[in-house]
Order: C-alpha cells, then structure tokens, then sequence
C-alpha cells in the first residue's frame, strides 16, 4: 500500500505468499467436490421434478430425495468459504499485464473470458441458491430454469478451467504445501497465517458454513443450525412451504361440500372426506424433502392411491393428473408417474402424525408418496385423472 | 498430457455450450440474469475483495503480531459464516402466515456466534503471547 494513487494496482502489490498456486490448487480441489456433488444432486432433483421421465424415477429408498437434496444445499453452502478463499488467492492475476505476442496474447483473453464465465457463473449459483432456500426471490426470472442452465455453464467453464491449468495444478498438488515453484516472483512476504494454517481455516469456515445449515435437513442437528431456514418445528411437529392462506384456500373448498374425484375417461367417483375415512386406511412413515433443502420425517394415515385408483379399473402403471383445489399456482396441477402411482407406500393422507390434517398440511386430503420433492407432494387434493 | 488437456477442454465446452443453450432457448428474462451474473463479479471483485484488503490493510496496522493469525482466522470463519447467513439475517423471505419459515431470532443467533468468535481469537492470542 503506497499512498493515494490512481493507477490500478500490479501483480506486485500483492507479495502475500499465501496468494499462492499451493494454495488455490488445494482450495479449487474440494471448491470442484463440492460443485459436482452439487451439479449430481442438482440434476436428479431437475429430473425428479420433470413430468415426463423416460427412465423412471425410483420410488426407493423413500428417503433418497431428502439425501441428495440435503447434500445438495449442503455442499453449496459450504463452497461459499472455498470460493471466496479461491478466489482472494488469485486476485492479482486479475492484474496481470496482458502479453504483447499476438498469439498469447489472444490465448490469454481466451483464458480470461473462461474465468470470468467460471465465477460469474459460481457466484451466481451459490448466491441464488443460498436465497431461494430463504424464499427470497428479488428477481423476474424463473430459478429453476435459471440455476438449470448456469450449472452446465459453471460445469463447463469449470472442467476447461481445469483443461487450461492442468500442469499447474498437477505440479501444486504434486510439491509440498510450502513449496514456491509455481508462485509469482513477488509473492514472498510472510502473511498472518502459514499456507496450512489458511487451508486448515478454509476447512474449519467450510466445516461451520455446513454445519450452520445442515440441521435443516437433519434431526440431529436441528438445535445446533443456528442459520437453518427450518427448525423442524410446525404444526403436527411438520414445516409447512406453502400455507394454505397463500395458497388461497377458503373454507367453502374443504368443509362439507368437499369432494374427491377419481376420473378415467367416463368413468367418475366423487368421494367425500367420509367416504375415504371408511376405506382400508394404512399408515406411512414418509418424509417430506422438500427442494430448497430442508427435510422432516412424519407419519401419514390415510388411503392407498392405488386403492383409489382401482374404484376406475384404472391399469397397472398408468399416469395419473394430480390437481389441487388451489386456485393458481405452477404445481397446482401435476403428474404422478404410473411407479408412483401403483407403488404401496404412496397415499392420499388424511393424518399426520395421528391428528386429521393441518388445514396448513392439506386438509382435507393431500398426497404423500415416496422419494418424491416436496412440490410434487400436492396438497388440498381435488382430483386424480387417470391419463388415457 | 496435452491429449488429456484438450479432451477435457472441449468436453467442458461442450457442457457449458449445452447451458448456453438451455439459458438462451428456454429460459425468459435473459437480459436480467446476464445482470445479476455481471453484478456478482463487480460485487466480489470491486467491492468485497476490496473491502476485504481496506480491511486487512487497518488490521496489520491496529493487531499486534502475536494476534495476527487468530484474527485472521476468526475474520475468514465469522466474515464467510455472515454472507452465508445474509439472507436469514435479513428476513427477506418472511412471511406472515407461515412462522415455520425463519424460524429462528438469526441476529440473536450471529451476536452470539460473533461473541464467540471474539472469545475464540482473544483466547488463542492470550495464550500465544504468553508462550513467547
């Protein structure tokens, strides 16, 4: 630091040694972890949610959902301190001085314009996710198409990334922590920290990011998530996503005209909440995962979907249309693939927890069904239409 | 290990072209994601890089030596613990009818996870200091 000036600053005014390729190499290493374990879990969740599944998806394990989309948030929360210490570690190449070979030259924006992919993309993903998980959408745009489509952007910028510092990052990894032989010339000031004491502090402010969230997802850690959007708590011992105020259901809706319908082409029944309280009733323990990645195991009491559907002759692994008696809504009309449909576990609840649904938790009637994002676990159920 | 490099470079453009796709063909708003994808680069390296060696600059001055590890430890857990928690510290999700969203007093949460950390580094520099 050399007074007021208002040149931008030289790779020179950055002689930290800690701003190091030993550094970025160790950090970029488990920063690339947990973005994969992201993009994986991040395209089963996409693929859970698509109508249309040409594999289907499994029914089982009940709880493989809640896994992956807890490990999901869990990663990204905790690659927001890696990618900022990555980030910190290589900020003066941002003020390298650009070659005067042409070819280099050109090679080099090229490199440049990856990067700025690269972190204009992670950044993106890791902001957005962290603020949908809080329900907080400060923007027009659609995020799940969105946070779709920059995860194949961030993957992609991420393996050329790796392409294009491949030697760099084999020869770090390969030498001791303290060695120097990747580093800038200047870069020889001692800082606060040794270079391991900054990656054992990387690791510890990673490890405390995932901890401060996790307990969203898992019981055990429900008192210690001090940053959870979710404590676990609710009515009947469940969180609730949606309300039914904002949902928009009134009383009318669910009280003593309600009915059920199960459709196939001509054939119709109409059930009220009687009627289906005097069926067979069997009782689930299924939870409810839901996709900004918080979780809860309950207990549901009520009638087997596939119960009903047979009242319609419906066929073995048919499709059924789920819709709910919210007005409005994008999921206020989805797909029960024919594996979920026909699946025993898979009920239209009328309990939780050993008390009649919370008006909250889709009183009269909602679906609950195994290893299945909490969106598609529609609520104040109107009607199943078998697809012809 | 050029063979490798320019494998995975083209698979990696492959992959982030096919996002380039899904962005520009399914996706609406276009203009407003390109937007908040520039402002997170000028947000990071414009201000909180900068705001980060403003703040590295005073403490090198203020800390004395032996204190200079546990605070630098304790300002890249607290600092990157506090942007984790931006939006639960903030409420901007809050909703009225569903108090199972935020659950939690999260400002009460972070004095106490802060007055922790301020424990944790006065404690580790008493005890450095010491041992000289």
């Amino acid at each position: 630091m050399s007074g007021l000036r208002l040149a931008p600053p030289t790779e020179a005014d950055f002689p930290s040694r800690l701003r190091s390729p030993s550094v970025t190499s160790r950090v970029g290493l488990w920063l690339g972890i947990s973005f994969g374990l992201c993009f994986l879990t991040g395209l089963i969740s996409h693929y859970a949610q698509n109508p249309t599944q040409p594999i289907p998806f499994p029914t089982s394990p009940s709880w493989g959902y809640r896994l992956t989309q807890g490990i999901h948030v869990v990663a990204g929360t905790a690659a927001v301190p890696l990618l900022l210490v990555k980030l910190w570690s290589v900020y003066p190449l941002l003020f390298r001085r650009p070659p005067r070979e042409v070819r280099r030259l050109v090679l080099d924006g090229l490199e440049r314009a990856s990067i700025a992919v690269l972190v204009a993309a992670a950044i993106f993903q890791l902001a957005t996710g962290l603020m949908n998980a809080a329900q907080w959408y400060p923007w027009g745009f659609s995020f799940r198409s969105s946070h779709y489509a920059l995860a194949w952007v961030a993957i992609g910028s991420l393996v050329v990334h790796v392409a294009v510092k491949l030697p760099m990052i084999r020869s770090a990894l390969g030498a001791d922590v303290e060695a120097s032989d990747n580093d800038r010339p200047t870069a020889v000031a001692p800082g606060a920290l040794s270079r391991r004491g900054l990656l054992r502090t990387t690791w510890l402010a990673a490890g405390v990011a995932a901890l401060a969230v996790a307990g969203g997802t898992v019981p055990l850690l429900r008192k210690v998530s001090l940053f959870a959007v979710r404590d676990g708590e609710g009515p009947q011992g469940l969180p609730v996503n949606k309300t039914a105020a904002a949902a928009r259901i009134t009383d009318e809706m669910v009280g003593a005209d309600y009915r059920l319908e199960i459709v196939r082409g001509d054939q119709r029944v109409s059930l009220t909440r009687e009627d289906l309280v005097a069926m067979t009733q069997r009782t689930e323990s299924l939870p409810i995962a839901c996709v900004e990645g918080w979780s809860a195991g309950a207990q549901w009491t009520g009638v087997r979907v596939r119960d009903l559907l047979d009242l319609v002759e419906a066929p073995a692994g048919a499709e059924v249309e789920v819709t709910s008696l919210q007005p409005s809504g994008p999921f206020r009309r989805t797909i029960l693939q024919g594996n979920f449909a026909d699946d025993e576990r898979t009920l239209v609840a009328l309990a939780l927890n050993g008390q009649a649904l919370n008006r909250d938790h889709g009183e009269p009637a909602r679906l609950i069904a195994p290893n299945r994002p909490g969106v598609l676990q529609t609520k104040w159920l109107a009607r199943l239409e078998v697809a012809l | 290990m050029t063979r490798t490099r320019i494998g995975l470079g083209a698979t990696g453009v492959v992959i982030g072209g096919y996002g380039a796709f899904l962005f520009l063909s399914r996706g609406r708003e276009h203009l407003e994601v390109l937007m908040w994808l520039a402002a997170g680069v000028a947000l990071h390296d414009g201000v909180l890089a900068v705001a980060v060696l403003a703040l590295a600059a005073v403490a090198f001055r203020v800390v004395p030596e032996v204190a200079r590890a546990p605070v630098a430890v304790g300002f890249v857990v607290l600092g990157t613990l506090t942007l984790v928690a931006l939006p639960v510290l903030g409420r901007f999700g809050e909703r009225a009818d569903n108090p199972t969203l935020l659950p939690r007093d999260y400002t009460a949460a972070w004095v106490l996870v802060a007055a922790l950390t301020l424990v944790a580094v006065l404690a580790a520099s008493f005890i450095r200091a010491r041992r000289r």
